[in-house]
């Protein structure tokens, strides 16, 4: 090294003295956030009984449920919104909304009403952002206690019932023993990628995300394409509050709570830059699992509900601070 | 103790007196690319050096490692005599260096006194002492600002007046060199004028100045000596008196300068693409009509604050406020809606590339085809391989190398990413109209004729080009009509050898007479 340097002596000191100044930060905290989830699926799968049926078929539906919220909140972060606090919620009321559009002509009707509610909902959310050019976070946080206030103020009971056998037992079961809530999720993720990779919504959506101003200089239809994130984070938003109702034949508004926060654990870990324009669905789908995964690891060990929200908090604190060590400069 | 740097003298070293900055033998690379190659430097006191070079030339690095931003991987740097190891920006302010960066770093909504010692490691917990006011005060007053008040909001100032800011706040930390790079690019010929008599001021106090700028004009009236770097490689280090401009183009490329500007119009005219007729933007822009014919590139030169942007923008589509009668080919456009604009092949190439033209977060070929989408899909779906041929077809166009298309965007230099800002004009099929501001702030003489090349092919191809530059040698070089404008207004209009730089820097900054 040293003979290779034609300036003398005291280059290649100077030279041996900067060695240690010239670690790729961004290297080492890539690095340090592999190491991370390395050790956290070993000490997932060191859970005695994790690996059991049991265990096994309650990861794959919590998955599910988390993961198409997730899905949803990574056409959110694409779109250069940041987050959206109200999906939780949107899980919660959707959930009402079915059981209710189902008890009165059935199940399919309720279906399609859950869909188009829940859609409308977080697509009216996107209107204001994308058209109003409100804040993303204070919509989201006005939906939000919106949801919650009329839902308080029009179920007194709390808990919404659905009648016996409204539900069809073909989507309450497995296909090839796989919860069929698990087959909607995958099935979802591809949707979702397809529609990010494959179209020109998809196209406009990481461009809007990626310079709000150069997309305008562009002539993409900003407004629409931020309503259209936000339909389809409704979309599959209140296909999670379908299956948790169609599983446990009730709605509550309790069902949604933690799944905004869970679902942006999950957005966070599977790598989605927060800022836009970047991310995928399939990245939302690992970072689901990952959560997941800890959730159902922290039931096995005996721990409650409060030290889910604890570990969930750790990771995505972890995670904000690997991303933005390693990307600034 | 005599630097080793003093030892082998550089092309400027006849003079005897002692260096106040010395660079020897300073490399730095990349992974797979060299970007400094044994580069060595020294500046005397009191001595503006120009430093020029085709963008990714090394220029920006060598500043970085000059500040402390980045470590070379070798070589050592003097600073008075002394070697130093500059790990940090801090140690190197502290040293006596001081940079102004290109983009501004001053925060709008504080002081002119908080944005003078914003980030000073002298400043404690505490800073509202009386001396660091005295100290701002003394800083302005060398710039000849003392009637500035201290406790103004910067965002109450004009561009030309932050810059000033930027310059003061290095004063009031006593830097010895200042290093500004392009510290002219978004200014107007006015503020121009101030802040190049202000560097004078300066170099009579005996400070040294490192002037990094594109525009040979004024290395030529404000600099004493000039270094070029050319792929990472000191090329020459020459008084500017030794040398031609002709000669520091050649220097700068690396081969002969042909001529910068390609041909006038040669196409016949074919008459009129976009006529526009009473052009309003309030508080702006009053009255405006222009008439751009096919294969002919309208130039529109005004001061910063006459209006000459706002023409573009508006016929882009962005300024909702405007109003106006706009035609193309003889059908009327509604302003107003970008997309309705696009739809009519109306394109426009911002001035602010980082923050409206690129996508950061996307590739290269993402770039390319970004207007090009609906060609490329079927019921909105797209079809890669058809976005992939575009992207090749067009990155040879415009000249970017295929091999980068995978590359996110802001790898590229400035001059390669305002090529595919370009090349999304070059993608429609049928000819339309451009609108540019600026189309070549801050990009190297290479880069330049390579984007004069593209307008003249978009011309070629029947289309019509407006664009606005404060730059007014372009202005006169590429434009075939100019339209001069004052505060909003039109002045005059020029056509072919009625074109001349005298007559419209008198109508942008004097006006005699006002046609409507």
């Amino acid at each position: 090294m040293t003979e290779r340097l034609p300036s003398g002596a005291d280059s290649a000191v100077a030279a041996a003295d900067l060695r240690w100044m010239r670690f790729d930060r961004a290297r080492v905290f890539s690095w340090a956030q592999s190491i991370g989830i390395i050790v956290l699926l070993a000490v997932i799968f060191a859970t005695p009984g994790f690996l059991a049926k049991p265990s096994i078929l309650s990861f794959l539906t919590t998955v599910s449920f988390i993961g198409c919220v997730a899905i949803g909140m990574t056409l959110i972060t694409i779109s250069g919104n940041i987050m959206s606090f109200a999906l939780g919620a949107t899980v919660g009321v959707t959930a009402m909304v079915f059981i209710l559009a189902s008890n009165w002509l059935g199940f399919g009707f309720g279906l399609v009403v859950g869909l188009l509610f829940g859609s409308l909902l977080t697509g009216l959310q996107g209107l204001m952002i994308g058209w109003v050019r409100a804040n993303p976070i204070i919509v989201s946080i006005a939906a939000l206690a919106l949801i919650y206030g009329l839902t308080q103020a029009f179920a007194e009971k709390g808990t919404i019932y659905a009648d016996p056998g409204i539900f069809p037992a073909s989507v309450k079961g497995k296909v090839g023993g796989v919860p069929i809530e698990f087959i909607m999720f995958v099935l979802s993720a591809l949707i979702a990628q397809f529609i990010l990779s494959f179209t020109r919504f998809g196209r406009n959506l990481f461009m809007v995300g990626s310079s709000f101003r150069a997309a305008e200089a562009v002539g993409v239809n900003t407004w629409r394409t931020i309503t259209g994130a936000y339909l389809w984070a409704g979309f599959f938003t209140s296909l999670a509050g379908i299956m948790l109702a169609v599983r446990y034949d009730a709605a509550n508004m309790d069902y949604g709570v933690a799944y905004d926060y869970d679902a942006i654990a999950a957005v966070l870990v599977g790598g989605t830059a927060i800022g836009g324009g970047h991310g995928s669905a399939v990245r939302a789908f690992a970072g689901a699992m990952v959560i997941a995964a800890v959730q159902v690891m922290l039931l096995l060990r005996g721990l409650r509900q409060e030290w889910q929200y604890l570990a969930a908090g750790l990771i995505v604190l972890a995670v904000i601070i690997l991303q933005a060590r390693g990307s600034g400069r | 103790m005599a630097g080793p740097g003093l030892g082998r003298s550089d092309a400027s070293g006849g003079q005897f007196l002692q260096s106040v900055l010395s660079v020897h033998g300073v490399s730095k690379t990349y992974p797979g690319v060299i970007a400094l190659r044994d580069v060595s430097f020294s500046l005397a006191p009191g001595e503006i050096r120009a430093l020029c070079g085709e963008n990714g030339a090394g220029k920006s690095t060598f500043v970085k490692i000059l500040m402390g931003i980045i470590q070379p991987d070798s070589g050592s740097i003097a600073i008075n005599g002394q070697i130093q190891f500059v790990r940090e920006p801090q140690q190197a302010q502290a040293l006596g260096l001081g940079l102004v960066a290109q983009e501004l770093s001053l925060a709008p909504h504080l002081s002119i006194l908080d944005n003078i010692w914003l980030g000073s490691t002298e400043v404690p917990f505490l800073h509202r002492r009386a001396s660091f006011r005295m100290r701002a005060q003394q800083a302005l007053a060398t710039l000849g600002l003392a009637d500035w008040h201290l406790d103004r909001p910067v965002n109450s100032l004009s561009i030309g007046q932050r810059q000033l800011i930027e310059i003061a706040r290095l004063l009031a930390r006593e830097a010895r060199v200042l290093i500004l790079d392009e510290p002219t690019a978004t200014l107007s010929d006015a503020d121009i004028e101030r802040i190049l008599g202000i560097l004078k001021g300066l170099r009579a106090q005996g400070r040294s100045i490192i002037y990094i700028t594109h525009r040979l004009g004024e290395v030529f009236e404000l600099c004493d000596s000039v270094t070029v770097l050319r792929n990472g490689q000191h090329v020459a280090t020459q008084p500017v008196s030794e040398v031609t401009r002709e000669h520091l183009v050649e220097q700068m490329l690396g081969r002969s300068f042909k001529d910068m500007y390609p041909q006038a119009a040669t196409r016949a005219d074919q008459g009129i693409r976009m006529a526009v007729d009473g052009l309003h933007v309030p508080g702006v822009l009053q009255d405006f009509s222009l008439i751009a014919p096919r294969g002919r590139i309208v130039g529109i030169a005004g001061q910063i604050g006459s209006g000459a942007n706002m023409v573009t923008r508006s016929l882009a589509g962005l300024v909702p406020s405007a109003t106006g009668s706009v035609t193309i080919d003889g059908r009327p456009m509604r302003l107003g809606s970008v997309p309705r604009c696009v739809a009519r092949n109306v394109l426009f190439v911002s001035d602010d590339r980082a923050a409206e033209g690129l996508f950061p977060q996307m590739t290269v070929l993402d770039n390319l085809v970004a207007t090009r989408l609906d060609a490329s899909s079927q019921m909105g779906v797209l079809s890669w391989p058809a976005l992939r041929r575009l992207g090749v077809s067009l990155a040879e166009r415009v000249g970017v190398d295929r091999h980068r298309l995978q590359s996110p965007s802001t790898t590229l230099s400035g001059g390669n990413q305002q090529k595919l800002l370009f090349g999304r004009a070059l993608a429609s099929k049928e000819a339309g109209v451009l609108l540019m501001n600026e189309p070549t702030r801050g990009i190297d003489v290479g880069a330049r004729a390579e984007i004069y090349r593209i307008m003249r092919e978009l011309c070629d191809r029947g289309a019509a080009l407006i664009m606005t530059s404060s730059d007014l040698e372009e202005v006169v070089g590429i434009a075939d009509i100019v339209i001069t404008l004052y505060r909003g207004r039109v002045v005059a209009r020029y056509e072919g050898d009625g074109i001349a730089m005298s007559s419209i820097l008198a109508d942008i900054t004097h006006p005699t007479q006002a046609i409507a």
